[in-house]
């Protein structure tokens, strides 16, 4: 059974702020299209604050998790912050006390994300937003695992589907948050949060396909 | 065939035309820009410069328009013989007389009478020209009773249709009862009728009329017309005015003596347009060439070769600035005042140099800003908020994203709490001070608060009796207020929320607690903050903010949209003729988008819109906010707030408070929203309960 160590995991946190604060620009001028071009932005700004506080710590993956959600749920506020603030701070609580994370505990940890966002937001999926990435990408993961497929490709499978569910964001009208109240005029443009999800998502696997043994 | 040089155009809109470029389109075009366009550029020789200024519009798109006319065939079609020798005519007597517009038909149309071709195009003028709360004023005749017939000018509101002279028996089929029913009846208008005859028998009894209240009442609404729509009479031997019956008690010999040469509502005038006094002046009822003169747009509808004289007569003492005629009489009235021939003039100016292809507008792509580190904008504009306002607001903590007022949560006192992202200035540090809000918590720019700095609010905020969070209505702020509002609960404070909903563009009436909440909040903000200063319970606090929220309307427009501080890129697009109804407070696309119109279309459009859902009756009391987005100025602010009160003054309704500037912004964004609250008389106490804050103030 493949699995990736917890412990100085913290890095892969540093890797997803690289990529959050690099596409910082192109998340705000999609968000720009149909929402008010801040998404980038604000999860630059967090998470690079987060990135600030974590740098020449030698933290778990669940403690590097921990501080970010808390960043993103005391500082960044918008919708983003605390909807990423509870998704992040969910991954913490489940990799707990876990030293080696297995796909078991990575799908556990996926699913509490979910819920968290759930409980306070009140999109479903194709609504265009975040969770058109988030829950297929869940959902291929353990449609994976279930196959008896191994945990790096249950990763590609995950990522897979979150770009192919991000990308499906392009023919939906949004149903929930400010572009909602375009109707169609959302349709043929990404959603952000969809976008930064699917970021986040790969980021994440690939940092963890790279330290499986 | 004297060819005359194009003159250097110097006065494209003239300074007597009341409306501006694009919508102000002049009526000859009919309503196409590219035709404009291409008449400005191939026959008048203008350069596209002058072209972009003259229509408003970019000089990328008089390019795009030339090469896109040339593509549709617009140019290479020789502009039809009949229509380019209207065109020139309309433009030379507009020219010549000075006039607001001009509209010539061609002469050469075999089909229709020319009483039934100047009815269609007066009828066509009226559309364009009439406008919503209008008062206008109609004289008699065929020609008027023609446009009536022809006339639509659906979705129009508060229209006064007035009749312009008293009334005459039914011997003739265009009496002016008739005239200005047919016009009522046409726009939908409401119809004041004159209730005594145009011509009495004396003196006497034309004073004792004069006295009635009812047609005092009904000369008052004359005085106040601010359009009028005339034909002219000639004398000539086989005018209908001999048949008409309208003189039929006096001889026109008396008249014809002094040298007049036509009627102008029921009024003589000579050759050159001066009144003619006669033995008919102390006996008419209606209209006097004085106030007729006094009437803003003033149209006149008249057309065959007999009325030349009259027509320059009338011209020549001023008393139409719209005039609507057939072009073989417009030929005729420029001859008679010595403009040379002008038929065939511009026919061979046509220009030989090709366009250039329409090139891609070069933009620049990032707007300049007054900024340090664009990462600390907030920091810095919150500290500079502080350092200014030491008065009347200090931080909560150093970073200054909760503010409390100084003179504002005491014992005994609901607290008030509100917020909202940066990007708004002065909402909503601006509404923190005795009267108003308690404390504000400020997010990054266009983002709500986290639940910290609201939960700080909420602490310093209050006052053993609760706290009430009033706050637009967006995702992202709900989740962080109702995060704040569990974690205050669970340190024994309650809290109850009014969420703010006034842009009623935003969603459908049936979703109106999906609506967003925009500049209107200034108005729930005062009633709740007055609410909560009267010592009222947290739960009467709460119903009279919402009361507040419920009859406050919004309706923004953006023209251009704004950039973020960050990016200093526009967030959004909007064409370079384009406008946005619905606009949001954070430039979300709004419902509709539409091409550039005048201020006075656009507010009617709001308006009408607001008007939809208040519902308002004669007698109501409102307050009214005229809001920039940021970069539009005052000057802009005052022409839509004057027609936001022209509409409710023609519905009767009274203005009790009123604010214009710079309420709630959305960083540099050009536009401005309206809002109206509509009050009652417990909302009145409220609104004029004193507050202290730095952007409100009432004592």
């Amino acid at each position: 059974m493949q699995t990736f160590k917890n412990n100085s995991a913290a890095a892969i946190v540093l890797t997803i702020a690289d990529r959050i604060v690099e596409n910082r620009a192109y998340l705000s001028e999609i968000d720009g299209k149909i929402g008010d071009g801040d998404h980038g932005v604000n999860m630059a700004k967090g998470f690079g604050m987060a990135a600030e506080q974590l740098k020449g710590q030698d933290t778990t993956l669940g403690q590097a998790f921990e501080v970010l959600g808390n960043v993103l749920m005391d500082e960044i506020g918008g919708s983003m912050g605390p909807l990423y603030g509870v998704m992040f701070t969910e991954f913490a609580d489940k990799l707990k006390g876990h030293d080696d994370v297995d796909p078991k505990v990575f799908s556990s940890m996926l699913h509490a994300g979910l819920e968290g966002i759930q409980s306070i937001g009140s999109a479903k999926v194709g609504d265009k937003t975040l969770l058109d990435a988030l829950v297929p990408a869940i959902e291929a993961f353990d449609g994976a695992i279930a196959a008896s497929r191994s945990f790096d490709s249950a990763l590609d499978a995950l990522v897979e589907a979150a770009e192919t569910g991000r990308d499906s964001t392009l023919n939906l009208v949004a149903k929930i948050g400010r572009s909602a109240r375009l109707g169609e005029r959302s349709l043929g443009v990404l959603d952000a949060g969809a976008t930064s999800c699917a970021i986040i998502l790969k980021e994440i696997s690939i940092a963890a396909k790279s330290r499986l043994h | 065939m004297t060819v005359k040089q194009a003159q250097p155009r110097k006065n494209v809109s003239s300074k007597d035309n009341p409306s501006e470029p694009f919508d102000a389109m002049p009526l000859r075009y009919g309503d196409d820009p590219y035709v404009w366009a291409c008449w400005l550029y191939y026959e008048d020789g203008m350069t596209q410069g002058d072209i972009a200024e003259a229509m408003g519009i970019s000089r990328a798109t008089v390019n795009s328009y030339l090469a896109e006319a040339r593509e549709r065939g617009i140019v290479n079609i020789s502009i039809e013989p009949a229509r380019l020798a209207s065109l020139t005519v309309a433009q030379e007597l507009k020219r010549h007389f000075g006039l607001v517009d001009c509209l010539v038909v061609p002469s050469d149309d075999k089909a229709r009478s020319l009483i039934e071709r100047l009815g269609g195009a007066g009828a066509q003028a009226l559309q364009r020209l009439l406008k919503s709360g209008d008062t206008i004023a109609v004289a008699w005749g065929r020609t008027v009773l023609s446009i009536g017939e022809r006339a639509l000018a659906p979705g129009l509101q508060d229209v006064t249709v007035v009749q312009a002279t008293g009334g005459t028996r039914a011997s003739f089929g265009y009496t002016p009862e008739l005239c200005a029913s047919s016009i009522a009846d046409a726009v939908g208008g409401k119809l004041i009728n004159i209730s005594a005859p145009a011509i009495v028998s004396s003196n006497d009894i034309r004073d004792m009329f004069m006295r009635e209240p009812l047609i005092e009442s009904q000369f008052q609404t004359l005085a106040r017309a601010n359009k009028a729509l005339f034909g002219i009479s000639s004398l000539r031997p086989n005018s209908t005015i001999h048949t008409s019956g309208f003189f039929e008690s006096v001889s026109l010999q008396d008249y014809l003596a002094r040298n007049a040469v036509g009627v102008v509502a029921g009024r003589f005038i000579d050759g050159h347009g001066r009144a003619i006094s006669g033995p008919l002046d102390e006996r008419t009822i209606g209209i006097s060439l004085e106030m007729l003169k006094n009437i803003e747009l003033r149209i006149a509808v008249a057309g065959g070769f007999d009325k030349v004289p009259a027509i320059l007569a009338m011209l020549r003492g001023g008393y139409a600035n719209v005039l609507i005629t057939d072009a073989a009489t417009a030929r005729g009235i420029l001859n008679a005042d010595g403009v040379p021939e002008i038929d065939q003039r511009g026919a061979h100016r046509g220009r030989v140099d090709s366009l250039p292809a329409a090139s891609k507008t070069t933009q620049r792509i990032y707007t300049k800003k007054f900024l340090n580190n664009p990462d600390r904008v907030v920091d810095e504009l919150l500290e500079g908020i502080v350092k200014s306002h030491v008065h009347l607001l200090h931080p909560i903590d150093k970073s200054h994203r909760a503010l409390v007022a100084r003179n504002g949560p005491r014992s005994g006192k609901v607290g008030l709490v509100i917020g909202g992202g940066a990007g708004h200035e002065p909402g909503f540090y601006g509404y923190v001070g005795k009267g108003l809000a308690d404390a504000v918590a400020i997010g990054n720019i266009f983002s709500s608060p986290p639940p910290g700095p609201i939960l700080r609010c909420t602490e310093a905020a209050s006052g053993g009796e609760g706290v009430l969070f009033v706050y637009g209505n967006y995702a992202g702020d709900v989740m962080n207020f109702e995060m704040a509002a569990e974690m205050a609960e669970a340190k024994g404070i309650p809290v109850r929320t009014v969420l703010t909903t006034d842009d009623i563009a935003s969603s459908p009436l049936e979703d109106r607690e999906g609506r967003r909440g925009v500049a209107g909040n200034l108005f729930i903000f005062k009633v709740a903050g007055a609410a909560c200063d009267l010592g009222f319970s947290l739960a009467k606090c709460e119903t009279l903010t919402r009361k507040a929220n419920d009859r406050t309307y919004t309706v923004g427009v953006a023209l251009e949209p704004c950039s973020m501080p960050q990016t200093r890129r526009h967030n959004f697009d909007i064409g370079p003729d384009d406008i946005e109804f619905g606009m949001g407070i954070h430039g979300e696309p709004g419902v509709v988008r539409e091409k550039m119109m005048t201020a006075d279309a656009i507010t009617d459009r709001v308006m009408d819109r607001i008007f939809s859902e208040m519902k308002p009756a004669a007698g109501d009391q409102v307050a009214v906010l005229v809001n920039s987005f940021g970069a539009t100025p005052l000057m802009e602010l005052y022409i839509l707030f004057r027609r936001v009160e022209q509409r409710l003054n023609a519905k009767g309704v009274t203005i009790v408070a009123n604010w214009v500037g710079h309420y709630c912004t959305s960083l540099d964004m050009v536009g401005a929203s309206i809002s109206i609250l509509h009050l009652d008389d417990e909302l009145t106490v409220l609104l004029n309960h004193p507050c202290d804050s730095v952007t409100l103030k009432m004592s």
